[in-house]
């Protein structure tokens, strides 16, 4: 791996998403969830350029574009979500969001 | 080593290393700074792979408005509503990192023998240079072949909007249009005879001017009953000393009181 290829870019967004699955995974705190998914969202665009990069194409960057105009009403709808659950369950913890089990 | 590998190497590991930073800081803040870090060094790799407006637009849209979104809401949440960091969870942990590296370790081998194929496009570097840059072959390519995305896109963003409005409304609506509906427009007002009566008429017995304030609780039931109707076709709605200019007080006689539509009245 002397020379950059898009076995780099894909490496490093795979550990990035991981890196993110697992703070969805593990974390009970909703802020740092939402994190987490724009981190794994994130690493999905570094595939997207990677792969336009090494194919010489612009498709992958214009999905890529278009992911973070998503992302960005995805993340306006999560926060609102954020600060609903915490104005009237009074908590951030998923665990105890349990409304629709119980 | 090529530089570029350098350059690589440096970008990708601090995007990694703060990545993993937003997993594991207990306070929401330093998660919210890590990420900033990461966006910061995946905008760098951007511009390595020559999508140099996807590395402006990372900077901008997501640093610039996601992050202070985030932060916004951080500084909004009440901390003692924050669940304490893993919380009697150290299995779910444990699982969850070893399930993380066996993915991460499927994945790099999928990566590492993977072969490309499929046939490459045009835009090769001197191509994106002839035809002047990579934000305008991005634009031609946009609006050419992605005219219904891009429209779809504006819709879902003013959904967007219109949700977190609704979403982030409070519970209550305020009272201010309430409040506007009980105010009173009084014939009898001496206002309203231009300035004939040069003496405010008298309050009836027992009613002070203080007693018409609807207190912000009163409001929540719908009505309000202040006093009998009648009392406002005889009674100014607000006590104001009518005489000649040169005598009163520049307080009764300033623009603010003939204006005031609120139910609130002057004091005194």
């Amino acid at each position: 791996m002397q020379e950059l290829s898009a076995t780099h870019f894909l490496l490093l967004s795979a550990a990035l998403f991981i890196t993110g699955m697992m703070g969805v995974l593990t974390r009970r705190n909703v802020l740092v969830i939402f994190m987490s998914v724009e981190l794994m969202i994130n690493a999905v665009n570094v595939a997207f350029v990677g792969f336009a990069w090494e194919q010489n194409s612009m498709v992958g960057q214009t999905f890529a574009l278009f992911i973070i105009a998503v992302a960005a009403a995805e993340s306006i709808l999560g926060l609102g979500i954020i600060m609903a659950l915490s104005r009237r369950m009074d908590t951030v913890d998923v665990a105890d969001v349990t409304q629709l089990r119980d | 080593m090529s530089p570029e590998v350098l350059v690589f190497d440096i970008l990708a590991v601090l995007a990694v290393i703060s990545g993993i930073g937003v997993v594991v800081a207990r306070n929401p803040v330093h998660s919210a700074v890590a990420l900033v870090v990461t966006f910061v060094n995946l905008a760098g790799i951007f511009v390595m792979l020559r999508a140099e407006f996807l590395g402006v637009v990372q900077i901008i849209v997501y640093t610039g408005a996601i992050l202070v979104l985030v932060l916004f809401v951080i500084m909004l949440v009440d901390p003692d509503d924050l669940p304490e960091f893993h919380a009697g969870r150290p299995l779910q942990r444990v699982f969850g990192l070893l399930i993380g590296l066996m993915l991460l370790g499927e994945v790099a081998a999928a990566v590492l023998t993977r072969t490309a194929v499929g046939q490459t496009g045009p835009w090769t570097a001197d191509e994106v240079e002839r035809a002047g840059g990579n934000v305008q072959v991005l634009g031609q390519f946009l609006y050419s072949g992605y005219v219904l995305p891009i429209q779809a896109i504006a819709v879902v963003l003013l959904v967007g909007t219109i949700g977190a409005l609704v979403l982030a409304r409070p519970d209550e609506a305020p009272s201010r249009q309430r409040q506007k509906v009980t105010s009173t427009i009084s014939l009898g007002h001496p206002r309203g005879a231009d300035g004939q009566f040069l003496e405010p008429l008298p309050l009836p017995s027992g009613a002070t001017a203080s007693t018409r304030v609807i207190k912000r609780e009163d409001m929540r039931g719908g009505i309000v009953v202040t006093k009998d109707a009648d009392a406002y076709t005889r009674q100014p709605a607000w006590q104001v000393e009518y005489g000649p200019e040169s005598t009163r007080t520049p307080r009764q006689s300033d623009g603010s009181g003939t204006s005031g539509t609120g139910a609130a009245p002057r004091e005194g």
